[in-house]
Order: structure tokens, then C-alpha cells, then sequence
């Protein structure tokens, strides 16, 4: 089933200048995408990104084995985020950069953590879909949870919605 | 690159790749609609939605492109038109066949890169456009009308390139309250409305344009919103809304109401 995500491209560039910025100690930044969805006919999946909480500096664990480490509060934010907007149909995203171009990876590590913390955006908000997404500079990769349990879809389409209309797909 | 779009590469060396891997929907598939498809096919787009609940009738002869008499005796849907139409160009093209009307099948249009609209009603376009813009989908409006003047008739039409974050059909005054409500109060009094082919044919083709421009420039900028007029009787087109909109930021959408207001998946 395919998995298509959809971000404005003003937005994406936001989250692009954002991550980009150098931290005190982190080697990378990270951040939310939280996001709406809706369902197609056979049963795929459009995730729509509609706003960008990014993880605040105090909010980074100085971890040298990583290029960034979020602590429990940046996790807790982003949940109380979605718990708080009050329309319970918010998918959380993590995002983070690697500053290259072309096609983007998810490094082991990186698997391995989005597999401990993602499961958790379900107490938030346990109807709606949650991942994880890894930019480069001009193209992205990412994984798509539809229910805590379940193993991650991969985003088959990546749409940035500027001129022009930017599509990379992951298949 | 496929040889077919030998004379296209001026759009770049994938451009044929982009543009079939592309998945397009066309709502409305009549005057507007028909041409769209056929130069959507020749572009060499690989992917179509096609919705229209409505069959060929012989009115429709003068401006359906592909229609023949036979449709019209067979009382072949309008779909069925379409996609002959662009598998007769393309028969490798992918089409999602929605014989129905749009609303029913918004499960399927969500999926497109880019929606045209090609429907009759104010009331139609707004919602159409509504629903793009909740998927993040750019949205081509295409819009013709045949009115009485004092010297005789007025053609006239527009096209709209409507992204999200861009100045809507409202910001463009396309749509407005009083259409809306003078178009309510003539529901079902309307009869048979002026359409013929050629100006549907200059808007398909000035949409098809911006749709191109949106997916392969073949220049330096670009655009996500353009709002075209078309006046029939002095065969120009101007852009004097654009010049006074395109500054204008669209308060009718808010960038956070996207997605299906009611998703919810079986928990």
C-alpha cells in the first residue's frame, strides 16, 4: 500500500534552515513534523505536514556515540503538542538531516531508535499514523507506523509542494 | 529518452520519466475536461484520474473531444471517452476510472500530484478547490462562459493555478458569495448553458502550459499560482487579477487544515 507524503515547500525549506543550524555539543538537529492524513481507496496513506516543532538546544543529551540525542523532554513536548491541539488527529514525525545530497538513509542507529520512541506518539495519539522521516538536501527517506505493534511502511513519495513540484520517490 | 518526446527536450532529460511517473486527476471531462486529457496524454503524462458521472449526449458533440455519433447513440460515458482518448495516444498510461461524481471519489483523487477542474458550477469549483488544498494538491480551475451583451455575445473564461499557500478563487474573485447565491437561486432553471470548443481549447491549453511549467520549467521562475483571463471576443489573454492577488495572503485557507477532518483509523 502506497504512503505518500506532502509538504508545503516553504515549510520543508524552514525545516531544512532549522536542522541545518549548528548546535552547542549535538552534531545534528532534530525535529517534529506534525502532521493530518487521510485514508485512500486501497487503503494507502496521504500524510500532510501542517506545522514544525523543533526540538529545542537544552533539549539535546550530550552523547558523542550519536549525532544528536534527544532527551525525554523533547519527547514529552512534541506528545503534549499533539495531546493539546485539541483534535487528537495529529501524526507526529521525527525529522532530522543529513547534510548531503541525493537519497538520504536511515543508519542502523537511526532504526533502531525510531523503533523505541515512535511507538510512544501512539499514547498521544493512538488513531493517527506516526514516523519518522531523514532529509538531505534535496530529497528524503522515511517510515510509517499505522499502529504501534505494526512493523513500519516505508514513504514510497516524497512531495514538496512548490514551483516547481518536487517528487522523489523512495521505490 | 523515448523518442516521442524527442521534440520536448528542452524540458529537461527526465522530463519524459517526471511526467509519467506522474499520477494526474481531471474532474469533468466535457468541454473543459476533454481537451485537457488529450493534451495531458500527448505531454506525455503516464498516470490520469478521470471523474464524470455524466454520459455523451448530442449536445455535447461540439465541443467533447473524441465524441462520435456512435458514443452518442451508445450513451457511452464520458469516461469511457476519455480513456480511449489518452489510451489511443498512450496505451501504456495508467487510468483510475471514476464514473461518479467527484465527491464520491476523493479517495482515489487523493492520491493525484496535481487535480484540473473542469466543472460547471461555482459551488463545484469551490469545493473542489477546498479539497485540494486540505491534500496539499495544486489545483488548475478552468472556467468558460457565453453571456448576451449589448452588441451581441461575450466569451469569456479563466484559469487558475491554485496552490496551497498561494491566493485562491476567492482572493482572485472568481468565486464569490453573490455567484454563489445567484447560481443557487437558478438552480435547476438554468437549461442548456452556451458552450462551444475553441475557447475550451486556448484555456486547456493556457492550463496545461502552467501545469508544465509547474513539473518541468523550462525557465527560471516558475510559478504556483497564475490566474489567466480569457476574452473571447477580442482574443486576448490578460493577467490583470494576478497583477493586483499575487501579493494578497489567502486568509480563506489556514496552512494547519489539512488532511481528512475526520480521519480516524479502525482502532
Amino acid at each position: 500500500m502506497t504512503v505518500i507524503f506532502r509538504a508545503r515547500g516553504d515549510l520543508l525549506r524552514m525545516v531544512r534552515d532549522d536542522l541545518h543550524r549548528p548546535h552547542a555539543f549535538a552534531a545534528e538537529r532534530v525535529g517534529f513534523l506534525l502532521c493530518r492524513a487521510g485514508q485512500f481507496t486501497d487503503g494507502g496513506l496521504a500524510i500532510l505536514a501542517a506545522d514544525y516543532d523543533p526540538v529545542r538546544d537544552m533539549d539535546y543529551l550530550d552523547d558523542p556515540r550519536v549525532g544528536a540525542m534527544m532527551g525525554s523532554a523533547a519527547i514529552r513536548r512534541a506528545l503534549e503538542h499533539a495531546y493539546n491541539s485539541g483534535k487528537q488527529n495529529i501524526g507526529i514525525f521525527h525529522i532530522h538531516m543529513h547534510n548531503h545530497s541525493g537519497r538520504p538513509g536511515f543508519s542502523h542507529i537511526d532504526l533502531a531508535e525510531n523503533k523505541k520512541f515512535v511507538p510512544d506518539f501512539f499514547n498521544a495519539a493512538p488513531a493517527m499514523p506516526h514516523g519518522a522521516i531523514v532529509l538531505s538536501r534535496d530529497e528524503a527517506v522515511g517510515q510509517c507506523w499505522r499502529h504501534r505493534h505494526a512493523n513500519p511502511d516505508p514513504i514510497n513519495r516524497f512531495v514538496s509542494v512548490a514551483a516547481p513540484l518536487q517528487i522523489w520517490r523512495t521505490e | 529518452m523515448d523518442p516521442r518526446f524527442a521534440s520536448q527536450s528542452f524540458l529537461g532529460p527526465d522530463s519524459d520519466v517526471l511526467l509519467d511517473a506522474l499520477e494526474v486527476g481531471i474532474v469533468g471531462l466535457c468541454g473543459g475536461g476533454s481537451p485537457v486529457v488529450q493534451l495531458l496524454a500527448h505531454v506525455g503524462v503516464g498516470g490520469f484520474v478521470i471523474a464524470d458521472d455524466d454520459i455523451a449526449e448530442e449536445r455535447n458533440r461540439n465541443r467533447l473531444i473524441g465524441c462520435t455519433p456512435t458514443d452518442v447513440v451508445a450513451q457511452a460515458p464520458k469516461t469511457e471517452i476519455a480513456e480511449r482518448t489518452i489510451l489511443a495516444i498512450n496505451p501504456h498510461a495508467r487510468v483510475t476510472v471514476c464514473r461518479s461524481k467527484w465527491q464520491d471519489a476523493i479517495e482515489t483523487l487523493r492520491r493525484c500530484d496535481v487535480i484540473f477542474g473542469c466543472v460547471d458550477s461555482y459551488r463545484e469549483r469551490e469545493e473542489l478547490e477546498r479539497f485540494a488544498r486540505r491534500f496539499l494538491i495544486p489545483y488548475l480551475d478552468l472556467g468558460m462562459d457565453v453571456f448576451a451583451a449589448p452588441d451581441g455575445y461575450s466569451i469569456s473564461g479563466q484559469v487558475v493555478l491554485s496552490s496551497p499557500g498561494t491566493p485562491c478563487l476567492r482572493c482572485f474573485g472568481i468565486v464569490t458569495d453573490e455567484r454563489l447565491t445567484r447560481e443557487a437561486g437558478q438552480y435547476g432553471k438554468a437549461g442548456s448553458r452556451p458552450q462551444v470548443i475553441w475557447p475550451n481549447g486556448v484555456l486547456a491549453s493556457l492550463a496545461v502550459g502552467l501545469f508544465m511549467q509547474l513539473i518541468c520549467p523550462w525557465h527560471s521562475k516558475p510559478t504556483m499560482t497564475a490566474c489567466c483571463e480569457f476574452d473571447g471576443n477580442r482574443h486576448r489573454v490578460e493577467t490583470n487579477r494576478l497583477d493586483h492577488a499575487a501579493d494578497i495572503k489567502c486568509n480563506h485557507f489556514a496552512p494547519d487544515e489539512v488532511g481528512d477532518a475526520f480521519y480516524s483509523r479502525v482502532l
